[in-house]
Protein backbone atom coordinates (compact mmCIF):
# COMPACT_ATOMS: atom_id res chain seq x y z
CA UNK A 1 0.00 0.00 0.00
CA UNK A 2 1.24 3.49 -0.88
CA UNK A 3 1.16 5.95 1.98
CA UNK A 4 0.48 9.65 1.53
CA UNK A 5 3.51 11.92 1.37
CA UNK A 6 4.03 13.38 4.86
CA UNK A 7 6.15 16.39 5.74
CA UNK A 8 6.42 15.99 9.52
CA UNK A 9 6.24 12.20 9.78
CA UNK A 10 7.78 9.16 8.18
CA UNK A 11 5.38 6.31 7.56
CA UNK A 12 6.92 3.01 6.55
CA UNK A 13 6.33 -0.70 6.65
CA UNK A 14 8.91 -3.33 7.50
CA UNK A 15 7.43 -6.79 7.12
CA UNK A 16 4.23 -6.95 9.17
CA UNK A 17 5.22 -3.85 11.17
CA UNK A 18 4.03 -0.35 10.32
CA UNK A 19 6.27 2.47 11.51
CA UNK A 20 5.12 5.97 12.36
CA UNK A 21 8.15 8.18 12.99
CA UNK A 22 8.01 11.74 14.28
CA UNK A 23 10.22 13.64 11.84
CA UNK A 24 10.90 17.17 12.98
CA UNK A 25 14.17 16.41 14.76
CA UNK A 26 15.45 20.02 14.67
CA UNK A 27 12.27 21.04 16.57
CA UNK A 28 12.61 18.09 19.00
CA UNK A 29 9.58 16.65 17.19
CA UNK A 30 7.28 19.32 18.58
CA UNK A 31 3.81 19.15 17.08
CA UNK A 32 2.92 21.88 14.60
CA UNK A 33 -0.59 22.29 13.23
CA UNK A 34 0.51 20.43 10.10
CA UNK A 35 2.02 17.56 12.08
CA UNK A 36 -1.17 17.31 14.08
CA UNK A 37 -3.20 16.87 10.90
CA UNK A 38 -0.69 14.38 9.54
CA UNK A 39 -0.98 12.21 12.65
CA UNK A 40 -4.71 11.84 12.09
CA UNK A 41 -4.10 10.67 8.54
CA UNK A 42 -1.10 8.44 9.27
CA UNK A 43 -2.85 6.39 11.96
CA UNK A 44 -5.77 5.73 9.64
CA UNK A 45 -3.53 4.71 6.75
CA UNK A 46 -1.55 2.28 8.92
CA UNK A 47 -4.72 0.90 10.45
CA UNK A 48 -6.22 0.30 7.01
CA UNK A 49 -3.15 -1.31 5.46
CA UNK A 50 -3.89 -5.05 5.59
CA UNK A 51 -0.15 -5.84 5.46
CA UNK A 52 0.37 -4.03 8.79
CA UNK A 53 -0.28 -6.23 11.83
CA UNK A 54 1.40 -4.10 14.50
CA UNK A 55 2.37 -0.40 14.63
CA UNK A 56 5.51 1.09 16.20
CA UNK A 57 5.66 4.81 16.95
CA UNK A 58 9.02 6.51 17.57
CA UNK A 59 10.92 9.69 16.74
CA UNK A 60 13.93 10.92 14.77
CA UNK A 61 16.75 12.62 16.61
CA UNK A 62 17.39 13.08 20.30
CA UNK A 63 13.74 13.59 21.32
CA UNK A 64 10.71 11.38 20.99
CA UNK A 65 8.25 14.23 21.26
CA UNK A 66 8.15 17.46 23.22
CA UNK A 67 4.55 18.58 22.92
CA UNK A 68 3.06 21.40 20.94
CA UNK A 69 5.31 23.60 18.81
CA UNK A 70 5.60 26.54 21.19
CA UNK A 71 7.38 28.72 18.62
CA UNK A 72 4.48 28.34 16.20
CA UNK A 73 1.98 29.06 18.99
CA UNK A 74 3.90 32.21 19.95
CA UNK A 75 4.37 33.57 16.43
CA UNK A 76 1.49 32.55 14.16
CA UNK A 77 -0.95 35.12 15.55
CA UNK A 78 -3.51 32.44 16.41
CA UNK A 79 -1.78 30.48 19.17
CA UNK A 80 -3.67 27.87 21.13
CA UNK A 81 -6.98 29.41 20.02
CA UNK A 82 -6.57 27.36 16.85
CA UNK A 83 -7.28 24.27 18.97
CA UNK A 84 -9.96 25.70 21.28
CA UNK A 85 -13.02 24.12 19.73
CA UNK A 86 -11.63 20.61 19.28
CA UNK A 87 -10.05 20.68 22.74
CA UNK A 88 -13.25 21.81 24.44
CA UNK A 89 -15.14 19.00 22.72
CA UNK A 90 -12.31 16.51 23.32
CA UNK A 91 -12.37 15.96 19.57
CA UNK A 92 -8.70 15.03 19.15
CA UNK A 93 -7.17 12.92 16.40
CA UNK A 94 -3.46 12.61 16.94
CA UNK A 95 -3.05 9.33 18.88
CA UNK A 96 -3.99 5.76 18.00
CA UNK A 97 -6.58 5.77 20.78
CA UNK A 98 -8.17 8.96 19.41
CA UNK A 99 -8.32 7.32 15.99
CA UNK A 100 -9.81 3.99 17.10
CA UNK A 101 -6.82 1.90 15.99
CA UNK A 102 -7.40 -1.68 17.17
CA UNK A 103 -4.11 -3.04 15.94
CA UNK A 104 -1.47 -3.33 18.67
CA UNK A 105 0.54 -0.11 19.08
CA UNK A 106 4.03 0.07 20.58
CA UNK A 107 5.50 3.43 21.52
CA UNK A 108 9.31 3.31 21.41
CA UNK A 109 10.56 6.37 23.29
CA UNK A 110 13.88 7.33 21.74
CA UNK A 111 14.93 10.22 23.95
CA UNK A 112 13.20 13.15 25.54
CA UNK A 113 9.47 12.77 26.10
CA UNK A 114 8.00 15.97 27.45
CA UNK A 115 4.56 17.45 28.00
CA UNK A 116 2.11 16.43 25.32
CA UNK A 117 4.58 13.71 24.32
CA UNK A 118 2.91 11.72 27.09
CA UNK A 119 -0.21 11.41 24.93
CA UNK A 120 1.56 8.64 23.02
CA UNK A 121 2.80 6.96 26.19
CA UNK A 122 -0.67 7.03 27.72
CA UNK A 123 -2.47 5.94 24.55
CA UNK A 124 -0.18 3.11 23.39
CA UNK A 125 -0.71 -0.51 24.35
CA UNK A 126 2.97 -1.14 25.00
CA UNK A 127 5.74 1.33 25.79
CA UNK A 128 9.46 0.66 25.61
CA UNK A 129 12.30 3.18 25.86
CA UNK A 130 15.95 3.68 25.00
CA UNK A 131 18.16 3.72 28.09
CA UNK A 132 18.84 7.46 27.69
CA UNK A 133 15.16 8.45 27.46
CA UNK A 134 13.78 10.93 30.00
CA UNK A 135 10.28 11.94 30.93
CA UNK A 136 8.96 15.21 32.28
CA UNK A 137 5.85 17.31 32.03
CA UNK A 138 6.55 21.08 31.90
CA UNK A 139 2.97 22.27 31.34
CA UNK A 140 2.52 24.08 34.65
CA UNK A 141 5.97 25.65 34.39
CA UNK A 142 4.84 27.51 31.27
CA UNK A 143 1.38 28.41 32.54
CA UNK A 144 -0.42 25.50 30.88
CA UNK A 145 -2.72 22.87 32.33
CA UNK A 146 -1.97 19.19 31.92
CA UNK A 147 -5.08 17.10 31.45
CA UNK A 148 -5.72 14.31 28.93
CA UNK A 149 -2.30 12.72 28.84
CA UNK A 150 -1.94 12.60 32.64
CA UNK A 151 -5.52 11.39 33.00
CA UNK A 152 -4.69 8.48 30.71
CA UNK A 153 -1.53 7.67 32.65
CA UNK A 154 -3.36 7.76 35.99
CA UNK A 155 -5.41 4.78 34.82
CA UNK A 156 -2.34 2.82 33.93
CA UNK A 157 0.34 3.37 36.57
CA UNK A 158 0.82 4.52 40.14
CA UNK A 159 -0.93 7.87 40.47
CA UNK A 160 1.47 9.66 42.78
CA UNK A 161 4.23 9.66 40.18
CA UNK A 162 1.88 11.17 37.59
CA UNK A 163 0.71 13.88 39.99
CA UNK A 164 4.28 14.70 40.94
CA UNK A 165 5.34 15.06 37.31
CA UNK A 166 2.27 17.19 36.58
CA UNK A 167 2.95 19.55 39.49
CA UNK A 168 6.75 19.69 39.58
CA UNK A 169 6.77 20.57 35.90
CA UNK A 170 10.10 21.19 34.26
CA UNK A 171 12.13 21.03 37.47
CA UNK A 172 12.44 17.23 37.59
CA UNK A 173 12.83 14.40 35.14
CA UNK A 174 12.07 10.70 35.44
CA UNK A 175 14.67 8.32 34.07
CA UNK A 176 13.99 4.98 32.47
CA UNK A 177 14.85 2.95 35.56
CA UNK A 178 12.08 4.59 37.57
CA UNK A 179 9.68 4.47 34.60
CA UNK A 180 10.34 0.73 34.38
CA UNK A 181 9.92 0.19 38.11
CA UNK A 182 6.57 1.98 38.01
CA UNK A 183 5.33 -0.05 35.06
CA UNK A 184 5.07 3.03 32.83
CA UNK A 185 7.34 1.18 30.39
CA UNK A 186 8.01 -2.54 30.14
CA UNK A 187 11.44 -2.61 28.54
CA UNK A 188 14.64 -0.56 28.59
CA UNK A 189 16.81 -0.89 25.49
CA UNK A 190 20.53 -0.51 26.02
CA UNK A 191 22.49 0.63 24.13
CA UNK A 192 19.92 3.20 22.94
CA UNK A 193 20.88 2.69 19.29
CA UNK A 194 19.25 -0.73 19.40
CA UNK A 195 15.80 0.71 20.16
CA UNK A 196 14.32 0.29 16.68
CA UNK A 197 15.76 -3.18 16.27
CA UNK A 198 14.25 -4.29 19.59
CA UNK A 199 10.93 -2.64 18.77
CA UNK A 200 10.81 -4.44 15.43
CA UNK A 201 11.56 -7.78 17.15
CA UNK A 202 8.84 -7.22 19.75
CA UNK A 203 6.39 -6.18 17.05
CA UNK A 204 7.18 -9.28 14.99
CA UNK A 205 6.42 -11.50 17.99
CA UNK A 206 3.08 -9.78 18.38
CA UNK A 207 2.44 -10.09 14.65
CA UNK A 208 2.40 -13.88 15.09
CA UNK A 209 -0.84 -13.64 17.08
CA UNK A 210 -4.39 -13.63 15.75
CA UNK A 211 -5.22 -10.12 14.48
CA UNK A 212 -8.93 -10.58 15.18
CA UNK A 213 -8.34 -11.86 18.70
CA UNK A 214 -5.95 -9.00 19.45
CA UNK A 215 -8.44 -6.41 18.19
CA UNK A 216 -11.19 -7.85 20.41
CA UNK A 217 -8.77 -8.03 23.36
CA UNK A 218 -7.84 -4.38 22.87
CA UNK A 219 -11.49 -3.36 22.81
CA UNK A 220 -12.12 -5.34 26.01
CA UNK A 221 -9.13 -3.89 27.88
CA UNK A 222 -9.37 -0.27 26.75
CA UNK A 223 -13.11 -0.45 27.36
CA UNK A 224 -12.37 -1.67 30.87
CA UNK A 225 -10.46 1.52 31.63
CA UNK A 226 -13.76 3.38 31.19
CA UNK A 227 -15.93 1.21 33.46
CA UNK A 228 -16.49 -0.43 36.82
CA UNK A 229 -15.16 -3.96 37.24
CA UNK A 230 -18.39 -5.91 36.83
CA UNK A 231 -19.58 -3.81 33.89
CA UNK A 232 -16.17 -4.16 32.28
CA UNK A 233 -16.33 -7.95 32.63
CA UNK A 234 -19.81 -8.01 31.09
CA UNK A 235 -18.66 -5.93 28.13
CA UNK A 236 -15.46 -7.98 27.91
CA UNK A 237 -17.55 -11.15 27.76
CA UNK A 238 -19.18 -9.88 24.58
CA UNK A 239 -15.75 -9.31 23.00
CA UNK A 240 -14.63 -12.77 24.15
CA UNK A 241 -17.64 -14.55 22.74
CA UNK A 242 -17.42 -12.52 19.52
CA UNK A 243 -14.49 -14.72 18.45
CA UNK A 244 -16.41 -17.98 18.85
CA UNK A 245 -16.94 -19.46 15.42
CA UNK A 246 -14.15 -17.31 13.95
CA UNK A 247 -11.72 -19.47 11.90
CA UNK A 248 -8.75 -18.30 14.04
CA UNK A 249 -10.24 -20.14 17.01
CA UNK A 250 -9.86 -23.44 15.18
CA UNK A 251 -6.57 -22.55 13.53
CA UNK A 252 -4.76 -21.51 16.73
CA UNK A 253 -5.02 -24.81 18.63
CA UNK A 254 -4.57 -26.82 15.39
CA UNK A 255 -1.30 -25.04 14.53
CA UNK A 256 -0.16 -25.53 18.13
CA UNK A 257 -0.70 -29.29 18.04
CA UNK A 258 0.85 -29.52 14.56
CA UNK A 259 3.85 -27.48 15.78
CA UNK A 260 3.61 -24.88 13.02
CA UNK A 261 2.88 -21.17 12.78
CA UNK A 262 -0.82 -20.40 12.56
CA UNK A 263 -2.26 -18.91 9.38
CA UNK A 264 -4.64 -16.22 10.60
CA UNK A 265 -7.54 -14.66 8.81
CA UNK A 266 -6.80 -11.11 7.69
CA UNK A 267 -8.35 -8.43 9.83
CA UNK A 268 -11.30 -6.83 8.09
CA UNK A 269 -9.73 -3.64 6.82
CA UNK A 270 -13.01 -1.75 7.06
CA UNK A 271 -12.38 -0.25 10.44
CA UNK A 272 -14.90 -0.99 13.16
CA UNK B 1 -21.05 -31.17 56.32
CA UNK B 2 -21.11 -33.47 53.33
CA UNK B 3 -17.81 -33.34 51.51
CA UNK B 4 -18.32 -34.33 47.92
CA UNK B 5 -15.71 -36.49 46.25
CA UNK B 6 -13.68 -34.07 44.17
CA UNK B 7 -12.04 -35.49 41.04
CA UNK B 8 -10.11 -32.44 39.86
CA UNK B 9 -9.39 -30.64 43.14
CA UNK B 10 -8.03 -31.38 46.58
CA UNK B 11 -9.97 -29.53 49.27
CA UNK B 12 -8.67 -29.74 52.80
CA UNK B 13 -8.23 -27.93 56.12
CA UNK B 14 -4.98 -27.19 57.89
CA UNK B 15 -5.86 -25.45 61.12
CA UNK B 16 -7.90 -22.33 60.31
CA UNK B 17 -6.80 -22.38 56.68
CA UNK B 18 -8.84 -23.98 53.94
CA UNK B 19 -6.85 -25.23 50.96
CA UNK B 20 -8.22 -25.38 47.46
CA UNK B 21 -5.70 -27.18 45.28
CA UNK B 22 -5.93 -27.74 41.53
CA UNK B 23 -5.29 -31.44 40.99
CA UNK B 24 -4.90 -32.26 37.33
CA UNK B 25 -1.09 -32.11 37.28
CA UNK B 26 -0.80 -34.21 34.14
CA UNK B 27 -2.94 -31.68 32.24
CA UNK B 28 -1.17 -28.60 33.60
CA UNK B 29 -4.09 -28.25 36.03
CA UNK B 30 -6.15 -26.93 33.11
CA UNK B 31 -9.82 -26.42 33.81
CA UNK B 32 -12.20 -28.86 32.18
CA UNK B 33 -15.96 -28.70 32.60
CA UNK B 34 -15.69 -30.99 35.62
CA UNK B 35 -13.23 -28.67 37.34
CA UNK B 36 -15.36 -25.61 36.61
CA UNK B 37 -18.27 -27.29 38.36
CA UNK B 38 -16.15 -28.50 41.27
CA UNK B 39 -14.61 -25.07 41.81
CA UNK B 40 -18.03 -23.55 42.45
CA UNK B 41 -18.78 -26.27 45.01
CA UNK B 42 -15.36 -26.00 46.68
CA UNK B 43 -15.33 -22.21 47.07
CA UNK B 44 -18.76 -22.33 48.64
CA UNK B 45 -17.86 -25.25 50.88
CA UNK B 46 -14.83 -23.40 52.27
CA UNK B 47 -16.68 -20.10 52.48
CA UNK B 48 -19.46 -21.65 54.52
CA UNK B 49 -17.23 -23.72 56.80
CA UNK B 50 -16.96 -21.77 60.07
CA UNK B 51 -13.63 -23.37 60.93
CA UNK B 52 -12.06 -21.87 57.80
CA UNK B 53 -10.77 -18.33 58.35
CA UNK B 54 -8.70 -17.91 55.20
CA UNK B 55 -8.36 -19.83 51.96
CA UNK B 56 -5.22 -20.70 50.05
CA UNK B 57 -5.50 -21.59 46.38
CA UNK B 58 -2.60 -23.44 44.75
CA UNK B 59 -1.85 -26.30 42.38
CA UNK B 60 -0.37 -29.78 42.58
CA UNK B 61 2.62 -30.50 40.40
CA UNK B 62 4.91 -28.12 38.56
CA UNK B 63 2.17 -25.90 37.22
CA UNK B 64 -0.33 -23.60 38.96
CA UNK B 65 -3.08 -23.39 36.38
CA UNK B 66 -3.13 -23.15 32.59
CA UNK B 67 -6.65 -22.10 31.79
CA UNK B 68 -9.68 -23.31 30.08
CA UNK B 69 -9.34 -23.75 26.33
CA UNK B 70 -12.53 -25.73 25.87
CA UNK B 71 -14.19 -25.57 29.25
CA UNK B 72 -15.42 -21.99 28.91
CA UNK B 73 -17.24 -22.87 25.71
CA UNK B 74 -18.95 -25.77 27.43
CA UNK B 75 -20.16 -23.22 29.94
CA UNK B 76 -20.92 -20.83 27.11
CA UNK B 77 -24.12 -19.32 28.45
CA UNK B 78 -22.38 -18.36 31.68
CA UNK B 79 -19.42 -16.95 29.80
CA UNK B 80 -21.64 -14.82 27.58
CA UNK B 81 -23.59 -13.46 30.50
CA UNK B 82 -20.51 -12.92 32.65
CA UNK B 83 -21.96 -15.36 35.16
CA UNK B 84 -18.82 -17.33 35.81
CA UNK B 85 -18.55 -19.30 39.04
CA UNK B 86 -15.01 -20.62 39.26
CA UNK B 87 -13.09 -17.99 41.25
CA UNK B 88 -13.54 -16.73 44.79
CA UNK B 89 -14.74 -13.38 43.48
CA UNK B 90 -17.31 -15.03 41.19
CA UNK B 91 -18.63 -16.93 44.21
CA UNK B 92 -18.70 -13.92 46.56
CA UNK B 93 -16.20 -15.41 48.97
CA UNK B 94 -15.55 -12.75 51.60
CA UNK B 95 -12.94 -14.66 53.50
CA UNK B 96 -9.36 -13.73 52.66
CA UNK B 97 -8.14 -15.65 49.62
CA UNK B 98 -4.48 -16.18 48.88
CA UNK B 99 -3.33 -17.38 45.47
CA UNK B 100 -0.08 -19.30 45.95
CA UNK B 101 1.30 -19.62 42.43
CA UNK B 102 3.45 -22.74 42.40
CA UNK B 103 4.68 -22.72 38.81
CA UNK B 104 3.43 -21.67 35.37
CA UNK B 105 0.32 -19.53 35.51
CA UNK B 106 -1.02 -19.26 31.97
CA UNK B 107 -4.07 -17.71 30.33
CA UNK B 108 -7.18 -18.49 32.34
CA UNK B 109 -4.91 -19.24 35.30
CA UNK B 110 -4.63 -15.48 35.65
CA UNK B 111 -8.28 -15.43 36.77
CA UNK B 112 -7.12 -16.82 40.10
CA UNK B 113 -4.43 -14.17 40.50
CA UNK B 114 -6.75 -11.33 39.51
CA UNK B 115 -9.54 -12.49 41.78
CA UNK B 116 -7.50 -13.32 44.88
CA UNK B 117 -6.94 -10.85 47.71
CA UNK B 118 -3.28 -11.76 48.13
CA UNK B 119 -0.99 -13.35 45.58
CA UNK B 120 2.37 -14.96 46.34
CA UNK B 121 4.53 -17.15 44.14
CA UNK B 122 7.34 -19.65 44.27
CA UNK B 123 10.56 -18.25 42.84
CA UNK B 124 10.28 -20.45 39.73
CA UNK B 125 6.74 -19.33 38.85
CA UNK B 126 6.07 -17.58 35.53
CA UNK B 127 3.12 -15.70 34.11
CA UNK B 128 2.03 -15.79 30.48
CA UNK B 129 -1.20 -15.10 28.63
CA UNK B 130 -1.28 -17.10 25.38
CA UNK B 131 -4.91 -16.37 24.44
CA UNK B 132 -4.25 -14.30 21.31
CA UNK B 133 -1.61 -16.80 20.13
CA UNK B 134 -4.38 -19.39 19.98
CA UNK B 135 -6.98 -17.16 18.38
CA UNK B 136 -8.69 -16.46 21.71
CA UNK B 137 -9.66 -13.18 23.33
CA UNK B 138 -8.38 -12.17 26.77
CA UNK B 139 -11.06 -10.47 28.83
CA UNK B 140 -12.03 -11.05 32.47
CA UNK B 141 -8.66 -11.97 33.90
CA UNK B 142 -6.82 -9.09 32.27
CA UNK B 143 -9.63 -6.67 33.10
CA UNK B 144 -9.30 -7.66 36.74
CA UNK B 145 -5.52 -7.26 36.67
CA UNK B 146 -5.79 -3.81 35.03
CA UNK B 147 -7.42 -2.57 38.23
CA UNK B 148 -4.69 -3.91 40.43
CA UNK B 149 -1.34 -3.28 38.77
CA UNK B 150 0.23 -1.11 36.09
CA UNK B 151 -1.86 -1.52 32.96
CA UNK B 152 0.91 -1.43 30.37
CA UNK B 153 2.25 -4.77 31.54
CA UNK B 154 -1.20 -6.34 31.43
CA UNK B 155 -1.72 -5.10 27.89
CA UNK B 156 1.73 -6.28 26.86
CA UNK B 157 1.03 -9.76 28.25
CA UNK B 158 -2.35 -9.81 26.52
CA UNK B 159 -0.96 -8.80 23.11
CA UNK B 160 2.41 -10.59 23.08
CA UNK B 161 0.70 -13.84 23.98
CA UNK B 162 2.78 -16.95 24.33
CA UNK B 163 5.94 -15.30 23.03
CA UNK B 164 6.97 -13.81 26.40
CA UNK B 165 6.73 -14.70 30.07
CA UNK B 166 6.89 -12.59 33.20
CA UNK B 167 9.09 -13.90 36.00
CA UNK B 168 8.44 -13.45 39.70
CA UNK B 169 10.97 -10.62 40.16
CA UNK B 170 9.07 -8.42 37.72
CA UNK B 171 5.69 -9.55 39.05
CA UNK B 172 6.84 -8.56 42.54
CA UNK B 173 8.23 -5.21 41.40
CA UNK B 174 4.92 -4.34 39.72
CA UNK B 175 2.86 -5.38 42.73
CA UNK B 176 1.20 -8.27 40.92
CA UNK B 177 2.42 -10.49 43.77
CA UNK B 178 3.54 -9.48 47.25
CA UNK B 179 5.94 -12.28 48.15
CA UNK B 180 8.42 -14.56 46.39
CA UNK B 181 9.02 -17.84 48.17
CA UNK B 182 12.45 -19.38 47.75
CA UNK B 183 13.22 -22.22 47.53
CA UNK B 184 10.02 -22.99 45.62
CA UNK B 185 9.14 -26.06 47.66
CA UNK B 186 8.51 -23.85 50.70
CA UNK B 187 5.59 -22.12 49.00
CA UNK B 188 2.91 -23.89 50.98
CA UNK B 189 4.58 -22.89 54.27
CA UNK B 190 4.86 -19.30 53.09
CA UNK B 191 1.21 -19.28 52.11
CA UNK B 192 0.20 -20.52 55.53
CA UNK B 193 2.08 -17.74 57.28
CA UNK B 194 0.61 -15.03 55.06
CA UNK B 195 -2.77 -16.66 55.54
CA UNK B 196 -2.82 -16.27 59.30
CA UNK B 197 -1.56 -12.70 59.30
CA UNK B 198 -3.93 -11.68 56.57
CA UNK B 199 -6.85 -13.40 58.25
CA UNK B 200 -6.28 -11.22 61.33
CA UNK B 201 -6.05 -8.03 59.29
CA UNK B 202 -9.07 -8.75 57.16
CA UNK B 203 -11.03 -9.89 60.19
CA UNK B 204 -10.33 -6.51 61.76
CA UNK B 205 -11.60 -4.74 58.64
CA UNK B 206 -14.83 -6.68 58.77
CA UNK B 207 -15.33 -5.84 62.42
CA UNK B 208 -14.96 -2.14 61.78
CA UNK B 209 -17.73 -2.34 59.23
CA UNK B 210 -20.02 -4.22 61.62
CA UNK B 211 -20.61 -1.95 64.58
CA UNK B 212 -22.91 -3.65 67.06
CA UNK B 213 -21.72 -7.14 66.18
CA UNK B 214 -21.11 -9.20 69.36
CA UNK B 215 -17.51 -9.75 68.32
CA UNK B 216 -16.93 -6.05 68.91
CA UNK B 217 -17.65 -6.56 72.60
CA UNK B 218 -15.91 -9.89 72.82
CA UNK B 219 -12.65 -8.71 71.31
CA UNK B 220 -11.78 -6.00 73.82
CA UNK B 221 -13.14 -8.13 76.68
CA UNK B 222 -10.96 -11.08 75.75
CA UNK B 223 -8.01 -8.75 75.36
CA UNK B 224 -8.58 -7.27 78.79
CA UNK B 225 -9.03 -10.72 80.28
CA UNK B 226 -5.88 -11.95 78.52
CA UNK B 227 -7.62 -14.86 76.85
CA UNK B 228 -8.38 -15.94 73.27
CA UNK B 229 -11.60 -14.38 72.01
CA UNK B 230 -14.59 -16.57 71.21
CA UNK B 231 -16.01 -15.21 68.00
CA UNK B 232 -19.51 -15.50 66.67
CA UNK B 233 -19.02 -17.13 63.33
CA UNK B 234 -21.64 -16.44 60.75
CA UNK B 235 -22.44 -19.59 58.89
CA UNK B 236 -23.35 -19.43 55.27
CA UNK B 237 -23.56 -15.66 55.13
CA UNK B 238 -22.65 -14.87 51.57
CA UNK B 239 -24.62 -11.76 50.80
CA UNK B 240 -22.81 -9.18 48.72
CA UNK B 241 -21.62 -6.24 50.74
Amino acid sequence: MEYSPFECLKVERHGPVGWLINNRPDKLNAMSALMRDEFAQAWIELDRDPAVRVIVHTGEGRAFQTGVDVTEIATDGIGMERYREQTEKFDLHFTSWHQGVWKPVITAVNGLCAGAGFHWVADADIVIAASDAQFFDPHVSVGQVVAMEAIGLIRKMPVEAVMRMALVGRYERIGVDRAYELGMISQIVDPPERLREEAQMLAEKIAKNSPAAMAATKRALWGALEMGLTDACRAGAQELVSMWGHPDQEEGPRAFTEKRLPVWKELDSTRG
Amino acid sequence: MVVPGYQTLVVERRGPVGWLIFDRPDQGNAMNAQMLSELEVAWNELNEDPTVRAIVNTGNGRVFQTGDLDAMREHSRRTKRAELRFTAWHNHVWKPVIAAVNGVCAGGGLHFVADADVAIASSDATFVDPHVSLGQVTAYEAIGLLRKMPAETVMRMALVGRHERIATDRAYQLGMISQIVHPPDQLQDGALEVGLTDACRAGAQELVSMWGHPDQEEGPRAFAEKREPVWVVDQGVRSRA
